[in-house]
């Protein structure tokens, strides 16, 4: 008897969490939707880049992005740096495409929001992302935060916020989360102006030990859906010349 | 009038070779000085002591009065020197050179002043040539306009025919000679050879490994009387007799049979000739030597001057 | 003074040689330049590899200050030498070719005839270094364009924008107009020491290289008398392009040079004043 209730209570929850993982099911559609919503958008933008060994000011500059994966950073004459193509820096390409999986792991808050975790996994075997772990805000039916755990690129966590941009869910700020190989150049090579003991971050380099490391953009303007030419996404000249391997 | 230079006990040694050896000189306005001892005698050692080039172990240097060291540099205003040979920038022009270091010796030269020297060297026209295309003879000329174109009372010339043919020796050799009588200057002039300090000089200082040999007056020190008459002749056995019989034996050095060499002032040669023809002596030549300059050469070991021939 | 100034410099600049320097400086500038215009993407994909394997970095790397900043680097163990040329001169070559015997019968002191060279050769060090910012940093900026700077340390990688790159250029060459002149009067206390021109030259450049050496090797018995070697300090410029500027180093840099100048200078008249000219 006391068996059988047993197994009718696994049996309710088993059932429970099939409902509720057809509501995630349904909630990440809405958000894909939703996000995919952007066909392309231009937008000014703050980026500062907070990796230890990493000594960047603050950058400004335009950022393009056309759906799928183009995206590019004009900073009117001066260097644009983004991380590697892959981990590129929209929402779009932290969701996977194509028929996922979709597992609902409850509730939780952040700060002093109601979200909701999904965890999404693709079906296509040769998907870039092996599993994303998405915080979504179901009232204003945007991720505030993602966590991607990638083939070749690791794991990488966004946190989002959003203010003007709800309904297209493009944030107004977001913080990437990286991990970084070390860095370590002979001292022979450069010749460096430093009379001052080994530093962290080459006796990190030295031991194999990763970085951690922040990109944080801060969204001022958007213009969104308006068409942007490929033009705009391919190389200059003197790129090509310097981008050749 | 005090005297223009006075050098007082100076001694210099390098390392454990002394160069210089308590030497002492007095030299007087309007003289030429001539400064003799063989090369390495110390004769640049001590100019160079003059000019502030090396520094004394001890005694003293009196520039017209003035004790001379090396924190009383303006002293050497009064001096103009060349120091072994008249090294200069080769890349500039004489003119060049000229200006640069004379105006080291006084800023307010003119150029009326640079081509008066220039004249008075006789190197007006060459001046605009570069240094190091100069024949030795007109880096010595230009040296010496160096030397002399601040108007210093004393010059100091080291060995200022060094290096130079036998036109350019006699043309420096007037231009000293020149400068002292015409100009009024004083120079002490270095030289390895007594018969060019000499026919300049009006005193004299002889110098050996350091020490003083002698000084004075060049007209003490050549004494006519002192003069060693060498006469060679053919072989005769009869000399020493004839000789010890007349008033020349008493004049005599030294004879062997083929030579005589007496004492005796050049003047009575003629008389000494006619004794020894009267006494059928042969005579093959007869030349005279200071004895100064015998005992100068002793010293130098000098054998390149031949004794003059009369 | 200045009369003896006005020859000194006179002197250096009717000299044929003092103008090879600056050819030199104009040639290693147009070399470093061609080699980059022909081959520096390799060169800065070489040293970019470990960023570039993480970050895309795109737009003019290869501009006209990172240019320059490569051809400084380049120039560090060849300036001193174009320097020594001229200050290591001063005195022995004018010992070599006997002038110094005249210059020293005249009244002036010794004092004021070392200074009269240690500024001449301050002055032609300035130039040179001004010869230098010229011909590298305005042609490599007409060359190579402008751009935000990427300054690749042993531990980081700095990216300066363009902005703010000019004043550091200025505050740069400051500091190598300064290590310079402590190298020019290495050389003329070591110019004070001989009495021919080439030994001065070469003692300087083996002492440089010597202790650049010693500045550089990563060993714990150099590390102790690193900070006070000049080598160490005499590239301090480099410390302009860090981020944040490291201020205290290049302070405590500039006080090591200026000792040492001021140390080689005092030595210089110390032992000229009492040197017994025998050339």
């Amino acid at each position: 008897m006391r068996k059988g209730i047993v197994i009718i209570v696994l049996l309710l929850q088993q059932l429970a969490v099939t409902a509720r993982d057809i509501d995630g099911t349904k909630l990440f559609e809405t958000l894909r939707t939703k996000v995919l919503s952007v066909r392309d958008y231009t937008a000014e933008v703050k980026m500062k880049i907070n990796v230890n060994y990493m000594k960047i000011p603050p950058l400004a500059g335009t950022l393009y992005y056309k759906s799928p994966d183009k995206m590019r950073l004009e900073r009117h004459g001066g260097l644009s740096i983004l991380p590697k193509k892959n981990i590129n820096l929209t929402l779009r390409n932290l969701i996977p495409n194509g028929n996922v999986m979709v597992i609902d792991v409850g509730n939780t808050t952040i700060g002093n929001r109601q979200v909701r975790i999904l965890k999404v996994v693709p079906e296509d075997d040769n998907s870039g992302i092996v599993l994303t772990k998405i915080w979504i805000d179901e009232a204003d039916m945007v991720a505030v935060r993602t966590e991607t755990t990638t083939r070749n690129d690791g794991t990488i966590i966004m946190d989002l916020e959003y203010a003007k941009y709800i309904p297209y869910s493009l944030p107004d700020k977001m913080t990437i989360h990286l991990d970084l190989k070390g860095y370590k150049l002979p001292k022979g090579v450069t010749m460096d102006y430093d009379d001052l003991p080994e530093t962290k971050v080459a006796k990190d380099a030295k031991e194999g030990k990763n970085q951690k490391g922040t990109i944080q953009i801060n969204y001022l303007k958007y213009e969104i859906n308006k068409g942007i030419s490929d033009k705009v996404f391919e190389v200059d000249d003197r790129e090509k010349r310097q981008t050749k391997q | 009038m005090k005297p223009i230079l006075e050098v007082n006990a100076l001694t210099k040694s390098f390392k454990t070779f002394k160069a210089v050896d308590n030497l002492s000189f007095t030299i007087q306005h309007g003289e030429v000085y001539g400064f003799l001892g063989q090369n390495g005698a110390g004769k640049s050692t001590t100019m160079r002591m003059l000019l502030g080039l090396i520094f004394p172990d001890s005694g003293t240097i009196s520039i017209n009065g003035y004790e001379f060291n090396n924190g009383r540099r303006h002293l050497l205003k009064s001096i103009g020197a060349i120091i072994e040979r008249p090294d200069m920038y080769g890349y500039l022009s004489g003119w060049d050179n000229l200006k640069i270091f004379a105006t080291l010796s006084d800023s307010k030269i003119t150029k009326d002043r640079l081509y008066e020297v220039l004249e008075i060297v006789g190197l007006k026209g060459r001046e605009k040539d570069k240094f190091k295309a100069y024949s030795q003879g007109m880096k010595q000329r230009l040296g010496i306009a160096i030397a002399m174109a601040h108007n210093p009372d004393l010059l100091i010339l080291d060995e200022p025919t060094n290096g130079l043919d036998p036109q350019g020796i006699a043309e420096i050799r007037a231009l000293i000679v020149s400068l002292s009588r015409d100009h009024g200057k004083t120079i002490l002039v270095s030289s390895h050879l007594l018969h060019e300090v000499e026919q300049m000089a009006t005193s004299m200082l002889i110098i050996h490994k350091g020490k003083k040999v002698s000084d004075g007056r060049l007209s003490d020190l050549m004494n006519p009387d002192e003069t060693l008459i060498e006469v060679n002749i053919r072989p005769n056995n009869d000399l020493a007799q004839l000789l010890s019989g007349s008033v020349w034996g008493q004049l005599t050095v030294s004879q062997t049979e083929e030579q005589i060499v007496l004492k005796m002032n050049p003047k009575i040669v003629p008389e000494l000739n006619r004794w020894l023809v009267d006494n059928r002596i042969d005579v093959l030549s007869i030349s005279s030597r200071h004895s100064f300059e015998a005992y100068f050469l002793n010293i130098t070991n000098d054998t390149t001057t031949a004794n003059r021939a009369i | 003074m200045i009369q003896l100034l006005r020859i000194e410099l006179y002197k250096i600049f009717k000299r044929p040689r003092t103008y090879i320097s600056f050819g030199i400086v104009t040639a290693i500038t147009f070399v470093i330049q061609l080699a980059m215009l022909s081959d520096g993407n390799s060169f800065v994909n070489f040293a970019l590899q470990g960023v570039n394997e993480q970050f895309d970095i795109r737009g003019n790397i290869l501009n006209g200050y990172l240019i320059t900043y490569i051809i400084l680097q380049s120039l560090l163990i060849h300036i001193p030498l174009l320097v020594a040329l001229v200050a290591g001169d001063s005195l022995a070559g004018e010992a070599n070719s006997g002038t110094l015997r005249l210059l020293l019968t005249k009244p002036i002191s010794r004092l004021k005839l070392v200074m009269a060279k240690f500024i001449s050769s301050f002055i032609y060090t300035v130039l040179l270094i001004m010869w230098l910012a010229g011909v590298a940093l305005v042609l490599s900026l007409v060359l190579f364009g402008k751009g935000d700077m990427i300054n690749l340390k042993s531990d980081a990688f700095v990216m300066i924008l363009q902005d703010d790159i000019m004043w550091r250029y200025g505050a740069a060459f400051l500091f190598a107009v300064l290590a310079m002149t402590t190298i020019a009067a290495l050389s003329i206390l070591l110019s004070a020491f001989a009495d021919n021109a080439i030994g001065p030259v070469i003692s300087t450049m083996g002492v440089v290289v010597v202790l650049t050496i010693m500045s550089n090797l990563e060993l714990p018995i150099f590390n102790v008398i690193k900070p006070y070697l000049f080598t160490t300090h005499i590239i301090g410029w480099k410390g302009f392009f860090d981020d944040p500027v490291p201020y205290a180093a290049i302070t405590r840099s500039v006080v090591v040079l200026v000792l040492y100048t001021v140390g080689f200078l005092g030595t210089t008249v110390l032992y000229f004043n009492k040197k017994d000219i025998k050339s």
